[in-house]
């Protein structure tokens, strides 16, 4: 399935996660320095911290691999690029939920929900101080092309790019036809709604996450689609401008129920 | 060279304006007159999904021409229709606006910005007060239906709904408006989104009762009863998951770039865009004291300046503050104005200020948000989210004070060289805050360079300076911490437990 041949990269390149790692961190302090979040490094450090140290403690707990550790960086680096909350310990426990629920909640040894949506939508149902600012990235066009050809490429690299491809696909079409075949309005509306670095970085990287989405590539394609009319209808109709990370949250029955009906074997990330 | 091209530009954007018609967000005339030219000013009140909108209105001109179209949600009822006065306004804008604060006296000073609004369009004749048969066919024809006719004060006001817009755009050629070719291309798409349309005029007769100027003309030939200025502000309320503002229309006349200014209440904390970046005006920065007599102009360069690093697209957080009347903190540091007291949140909208029992509210929370949007950089209208971010902040600018007199012993010789570095590091701040050329006013160095007997002094001090952030009175009890605190004793429980499962049974694990 790999394009590229891993004999000839280093052990490095040959761990996906080992890209996405510097491609969140990358974004991280673009966020923090050339769009000034208001989000601290105390903030971060929590995050990354607290993140990591539970999944150390799982990792120790179920004698798994201390390789393992990256996927709970790459948890943290996701709340910090989505989730926003004044309190640091909102931010912190959102990431030990997060890990932990990676654990706990598993049906036939695959976690059920992607732990960065988890502990976002989690941590904004019950603590009441935390929020998502889709607009924190503004629609800066050097930026969004980075952010799309390096998330694309990542995405090839572990073979599910196809996911993302299907899923902004059918929104743009959806999008397409409401607002500029329907409602006339001009194509720079359209193209300002698909600029959205929020946008874009649930595309490329959260609803990619090999482990909670189907195993299958024709149930994923059936999936990246209803993942993007729920997404379409939520925020045209109901106003809910973090749609996709809401729809994410429920969509693990059907990742359940793809899985059953279109069997393919569990992704594993190459440990090397 | 330059600055005649500006005044150019102006000059062209004043004169188009005077002729054309113009929709909500328009500003017509006086670009030279204020600090920010064409800036229009709106309360937002958000509650749940009810949203009360307030829109200032300096129309200045003969009221005739006066007219207003403004895209809503649904069809309003008459009790959801208010007129508010011009002082509210006028008291929000002092209370929040950016502020000098003076250290070692600490005499809190800074002129208020005044800024312009208007949101009007220019009205050819009158609109027949009185819909005849004839012209209810002619609207059916045309697919325009007055959903709503009401008097409300000196404005006469009616809600249409159309089909599509070339029969809204003729509807409105007929009846006197003369729509701008982009403003047609935009009504499209706010009829398919199921808007209707605000349409407002001012019934003279109504505003000489209101003004008790009706029978002034009998004896005073001279009286200009037709030129009236400051129209009063259009409250309007409504219940919709819209949280939003309509700029498009607004912009279809405009060449340039507009200024909107938007007070905005909840009950959560901030409200912040989600369809733009929301980014704070740089803040808390020392500046030289002679800023203190153009801390207008200063202002105004400053936001140039900002606008123009943040890509010409991001909105400006300019204040947000728990004004709660029950909020113990303090309201600002330095109050450029009086905190709006429970009569101005009530008249702007905020119909929880008090509650059932009395009470005056402890979650009223005031965000000001400052833009300044045009065609090409904000395609897309406003679109507002409630953050429960209740972090105060405030556009603050900072001046010092230096001592005078006889500085020659050993520790004012000191106090001169830190003085130095002091004002050559609030020289390039007000640089870099404006772009302002700060090499001329070395004067403002060598007034203490010249005091300094021994010049090697400068190289053991260092700038004092250093950006003095008041206690911003940020609320500091976490929320539901009992829920946080129990949260995380489950996750160590679990861990323990789990650990405890696996000793007894390995194969349990994975």
């Amino acid at each position: 399935m790999r394009a590229i041949s891993l004999s000839t990269k280093s052990i490095f390149f040959q761990d996906a996660r080992n890209y996405q790692i510097l491609y969140l961190a990358a974004f991280l302090v673009f966020g923090i320095f050339k769009l000034h979040w208001d989000l601290s490094l105390i903030k971060v450090s929590a995050i990354l911290f607290t993140t990591c140290l539970t999944q150390f403690a799982w990792i120790k707990i179920n004698n798994g691999q201390l390789s393992s550790l990256k996927s709970g960086l790459i948890t943290s680096l996701g709340l910090c690029l989505i989730l926003n909350s004044t309190s640091i310990i909102t931010l912190s426990l959102a990431g030990m939920l997060a890990i932990s629920a990676k654990y706990i909640i598993r049906y036939k040894h695959k976690h059920l929900f992607n732990p960065a949506n988890f502990g976002i939508v989690l941590s904004i149902l019950i603590f009441n101080d935390a929020w998502i600012s889709p607009g924190q990235w503004g629609s800066d066009a050097l930026f969004l092309f980075v952010l799309t050809v390096l998330g694309g490429f990542i995405l090839h690299k572990i073979g599910r790019l196809e996911t993302s491809l299907i899923f902004l696909g059918v929104l743009f079409l959806l999008e397409f036809t409401r607002t500029v075949l329907y409602q006339g309005w001009e194509m720079d509306v359209l193209l300002h709604k698909f600029s959205s670095g929020t946008l874009l970085l649930f595309s490329f990287f959260m609803i990619t996450d090999p482990m909670t989405i189907p195993n299958s590539k024709k149930a994923r394609i059936i999936w990246a689609s209803i993942l993007a009319v729920a997404t379409f209808i939520l925020s045209t109709w109901m106003q809910l401008y973090t749609a996709p990370i809401w729809v994410l949250f429920f969509m693990p029955p059907l990742t359940l129920f793809f899985d059953k009906i279109y069997p393919y074997k569990k992704f594993e990330w190459n440990n090397n | 060279m330059m600055k005649k091209q500006l005044f150019l530009t102006a000059f062209c954007l004043g004169s188009f304006a005077l002729q054309s018609l113009s929709f909500c967000g328009f500003y017509v005339a006086k670009a030279d007159t204020k600090l920010f030219n064409k800036t229009s000013q709106v309360i937002m009140v958000r509650d749940g999904n009810k949203t009360t909108v307030t829109m200032a209105n300096d129309f200045k001109g003969n009221v005739k021409d006066f007219a207003m179209v403004i895209p809503v949600p649904n069809v309003l009822q008459k009790k959801d229709i208010r007129i508010v006065e011009n002082s509210l306004f006028n008291k929000l804008d002092a209370y929040s606006g950016p502020r000098l604060v003076e250290y070692y006296d600490e005499n809190p000073c800074s002129p208020r910005i005044q800024y312009d609004m208007l949101e009007s369009i220019q009205y050819n004749n009158a609109i027949p007060t009185s819909i005849s048969m004839k012209d209810v066919k002619r609207n059916k024809v045309l697919g325009v239906t007055i959903e709503a006719q009401y008097q409300v004060d000196e404005y006469d006001i009616l809600i249409l709904s159309a089909k599509e817009s070339d029969g809204l755009k003729t509807w409105l050629t007929e009846n006197g408006y003369k729509i701008p070719t982009a403003a047609a291309e935009v009504l499209a798409p706010y009829i398919k989104n199921n808007l209707k349309f605000f349409v407002v005029k001012v019934d003279l007769d109504k505003l000489n009762e209101i003004n008790g100027t009706t029978n002034l003309n009998k004896y005073i030939k001279t009286h200009d009863n037709e030129n009236i200025q400051n129209l009063r502000p259009i409250q309007i309320s409504y219940t919709s998951p819209k949280f939003m503002l309509p700029i498009r229309l607004g912009m279809a006349n405009s060449t340039g770039a507009q200024d909107m200014v938007v007070y905005a209440f909840s009950k959560e904390g901030r409200v912040e865009c989600t369809n733009y970046r929301t980014v704070k005006i740089p803040s808390n920065e020392n500046i030289p004291l002679f800023v203190k007599n153009k801390f207008g102009q200063f202002y105004v360069d400053l936001f140039e300046r900002a606008h123009d690093k943040e890509n010409k697209e991001a909105i400006f957080l300019e204040y947000a503050w728990n004004i709660s009347p029950q909020f113990r903190g303090a309201k600002c540091d330095p109050c450029v104005g009086p905190p709006p007291i429970f009569t101005d949140l009530t008249k702007a909208g905020v119909n929880w200020a008090m509650n059932n029992g009395n009470q005056a509210s402890s979650n009223v929370f005031f965000t000001r948000l400052h833009l300044r949007y045009s065609r090409n950089t904000h395609p897309r209208d406003l679109e507002f989210q409630v953050t429960p971010n209740k972090e105060h902040f405030q556009a603050r600018y900072i001046l010092t004070n230096t001592a005078v007199g006889d500085l020659s012993c050993n520790a004012g010789q000191t106090y001169c060289a830190t003085v130095i570095k002091n004002r050559v590091n609030e020289l390039e701040n007000l640089s870099q805050l404006t772009s302002w050329s700060t090499v001329e006013y070395s004067g403002y160095v060598k007034e203490y360079y010249d005091l300094l007997k021994d010049k090697n002094i400068l190289n053991e001090v260092k700038s004092t300076q250093k950006n003095k952030q008041p206690w911003l009175g940020v609320p500091s009890n976490e929320s539901r911490l009992g829920l946080k605190i129990a949260l995380f004793l489950s996750v160590v429980f679990l861990l323990t437990f789990a650990y405890l499962i696996r000793q007894k049974n390995p194969l349990a694990s994975k």
